[in-house]
């Protein structure tokens, strides 16, 4: 029986933020908050797993209470438990924090064969979560997996594919072993009435940093990570262009030809 | 029968005069895409010039003009119907409500909102959502004009729960034929008080006057909804449930049906597979989607478990809930796509928009199914399963195009009398324009074309507007 553990966290719908162009933060209020899409990716891949191979598939995140959101979301779609990470104390986490925090929680909760991660996330984009992980797990890795192809369970090996650039690369990992999942071959899929009825009253286990024995407070929210953004700012757009119709070639160009001392 | 001029180069120029020469195109200048709509089978009729008025004023001495000089005007807005309805086939002028954008104002405490008629459909629904209102008409074209949606009185996807375009028309700013100015209706619910002239306007499709100015009613937007798809083995059982998907006291917003083979094509086309087409080891040979809305998610559960238990006695094969908004977005997205997907994929196109009671559905497909096979050509059909709504679409890649037409005459012939037979409509939608005015006639008899046409013959004696669509033969 495979224990599986996937890592998600709740985005704002960056399709939906703009950026405050005076202060440069960005503008969540009104915003609804999402799964992150590729983690949502990652979930398929864990569920298609267990249901292949046997298993549990737990859900974890760090986020405020209304991260649960992003949980029975996970709940509907296969997990069968879901882990909320949230204190105050865990606040303005950067990758090296969050990964420590969740690796922390995660020893309480058993060892775990594979880690899914969504290859990065919509809003940070750092992609760095995946590798941090696997280093604090002690697990191999097998990053940009687009498909698992095999989970042995004798010798303990998963095979997958990695796709990049100039090709596809078939990777072979030991487990424990993480994965940062690319979108390919894990659409999500959507949930059956019975389990998304499950997953609305279904009980989430919740940890903070007092419930977390032997965590350091140093590592852990603002004194545990070293990354400091001094300033965001919304990328430079360029001028909008002009549309000349005059209602006929001749003009538009005639029109154009006049404008052209003024644009040199 | 009215004989039309053609237009000189002084009534050009005065015509120039009224729009200025950056809204009015002549000859040459024409763009061809103003020759027709998104059914091109029914061929293309280019104007002698297009005209682009901004105000209500504007369309008023336009069409002093053109009555004065009898000279046809056809009303287009973005040009997305399907039965060449905004297509001058008389020649004369185009007046495109492309520039009559605007929406103008809202009224919050009586729930209105006062627009050009050149406002694009997903323009109005956003703009009322971010108003905390919606308005309900959600025809599938988004990129249609809420003038156009009036024209054709357009129905939409949440036809079954809210009703049609017309139930929203509050009232109107109307330019006749002879460019008088009249406004009908009024910003209240209820009248008792003569003929409705509004709804006469209603669905004319541009044959009575020119719609410049519109009052919508709106309704506070939903607090909560929730879709559902129910896959099913086929069309005819995935047809039999929507019945008892009434009975069952949901109120649902809409009830769509899609078949498998344009859920292929649309996941093939927008690389968007998001409906399964394998659902608990079964292969899904069509679907129905629901939504239902509510005011709390206690309220769309307790309905969604009552449409639990209908889909089992039923025989779907499953309730899948679309719960989130991005799969919202996805799923119907998706079922947005259809009619682009099979544009896309297909030479040859044909389409009928019949409505039948909704227990006839699945036979009237079944029988447009077996038509098709036996005039070889293909047929791909969604709609709305609720309202007995169908679009079906006739289509060929090997055949030559008059030999199509030949056929998917017969074909239609056929269909459209199966259509009668059922005590359906011909159009749900789309209208008649000039391709299915001879259905029309059929359907509805000598006595009712010929009233339609009398009254065509009130508000325009010289025939300039529109002319040769729905009722007026020349």
């Amino acid at each position: 029986m495979l224990n599986i553990l996937v890592c998600v966290k709740q985005v704002p719908d960056v399709n939906l933020v703009k950026m405050d162009p005076v202060t440069g933060s960005l503008i969540r209020q009104g915003v609804p908050a999402i799964l992150n899409p590729l983690d949502a990716n990652a979930l398929e891949a864990a569920v298609r797993v267990k249901e292949q191979y046997g298993g549990t598939v737990t859900a974890i995140t760090m986020g405020p209470d209304m991260a649960e959101e992003a949980l029975r979301e996970c709940l509907a779609a296969g997990a069968d438990r879901a882990v909320l990470l949230s204190d105050r104390a865990f606040a303005n986490a950067d990758t090296l924090a969050t990964s420590y925090v969740i690796v922390s929680a995660a020893k309480q909760l058993g060892d775990f064969d594979m880690i899914f991660c969504g290859k990065e996330s919509l809003d940070g984009a750092t992609g760095q979560m995946g590798s941090q992980l696997a280093e604090r797990f002690d697990a191999s890795q097998i990053s940009s997996l687009s498909i698992i192809t095999e989970v042995d369970l004798e010798n303990k090996t998963v095979t997958g594919e990695r796709e990049l650039e100039k090709g596809v690369e078939l990777a072979q990992a030991t487990l424990p072993c993480l994965f940062t999942v690319e979108k390919t071959h894990y659409r999500p899929r959507i949930p059956n009435l019975k389990s998304w009825k499950a997953s609305r009253t279904a009980q989430i286990t919740r940890f903070s940093s007092k419930t977390i024995p032997g965590l350091d407070p140093e590592q852990i929210g603002d004194p545990g990570s070293p990354t400091k953004v001094p300033r965001t700012y919304p990328p430079q757009v360029g001028q909008a262009g002009q549309i000349i119709d005059e209602g006929s070639a001749d003009k538009s160009i005639e029109k154009l030809l006049a404008l052209v001392p003024e644009l040199v | 029968m009215p004989e039309y001029n053609k237009l000189n180069s002084g009534i050009a120029q005065k015509l120039c005069a009224v729009v200025g020469e950056r809204r009015f195109q002549l000859g040459e200048q024409v763009k061809p895409d103003y020759s027709h709509d998104e059914m091109p089978i029914y061929g293309k009729f280019m104007p002698e010039a297009v005209c682009l008025p901004e105000t209500t004023e504007e369309v008023a001495q336009i069409m002093r003009i053109c009555s004065e000089n009898k000279i046809p005007v056809t009303v287009r807005g973005t040009g997305t119907g399907l039965v060449g309805g905004c297509v001058p086939i008389y020649g004369g002028i185009v007046l495109s409500t492309e520039k009559m954008n605007k929406i103008i104002s809202y009224d919050m405490n009586n729930m209105v909102v006062h627009i050009q008629p050149g406002v694009l459909l997903c323009d109005l629904a956003a703009d009322a959502l971010a108003h905390g209102l919606m308005y309900p008409p959600d025809p599938g074209e988004k990129t249609a004009t809420v003038g156009g949606n009036v024209s054709t009185n357009a129905g939409g996807m949440r036809a079954v729960k809210y009703g049609v375009t017309r139930d929203y028309v509050l009232a109107m700013t109307v330019v006749l034929p002879s460019g008088e100015i009249m406004k009908l209706g009024k910003t209240v619910c209820k009248t008792s008080s003569g003929y409705s002239l509004l709804h006469l306007m209603v669905g004319s499709e541009g044959t009575l006057g020119i719609i410049t100015e519109l009052t919508l009613k709106l309704i506070p937007k939903p607090i909560k909804d929730v879709s559902l798809i129910l896959p099913f083995k086929d069309i005819a059982t995935a047809i039999a449930s929507v019945p008892a998907i009434k009975l069952a006291n949901l109120d649902p917003q809409s009830i769509e049906f899609m078949e498998r083979d344009i859920v292929d094509s649309s996941a093939a086309f927008t690389g968007n597979a998001v409906f399964p087409t394998v659902v608990n080891g079964k292969e899904a040979g069509a679907y129905i989607l629901v939504t239902l809305v509510g005011d709390s998610e206690a309220e769309l559960t307790m309905k969604m478990d009552r449409l639990g238990e209908v889909a089992e006695q039923v025989g779907a094969y499953d309730v899948l809930v679309v719960w989130t908004d991005s799969l919202k977005k996805d799923v119907w997205a998706a079922r947005s796509a259809f009619l682009t997907v099979i544009e896309a994929e297909t030479r040859l196109l044909d389409e009928m928009d019949v409505v039948v009671p909704v227990d006839r559905i699945a036979e009237f497909l079944v029988y447009t199914h077996d038509e098709a096979v036996k005039q070889g050509v293909y047929v791909r059909s969604f709609g709305h399963a609720g309202d007995g709504n169908l679009h079906i679409y006739c289509c060929s890649n090997e055949l030559e195009e008059d030999e199509f037409k030949r056929r998917v005459k017969a074909l239609m012939d056929k269909c459209y009398a199966k259509c009668t037979e059922f005590e359906g409509q011909v159009s749900g939608e789309h209208s008649i324009g000039h391709a299915k005015k001879e259905y029309l006639r059929q359907s509805v008899g000598d006595t009712a074309y010929s009233l339609m046409g009398a009254i065509k013959n009130v508000f325009d004696p010289d025939g300039i507007l529109n002319p040769g669509k729905v009722c007026h033969d020349i």
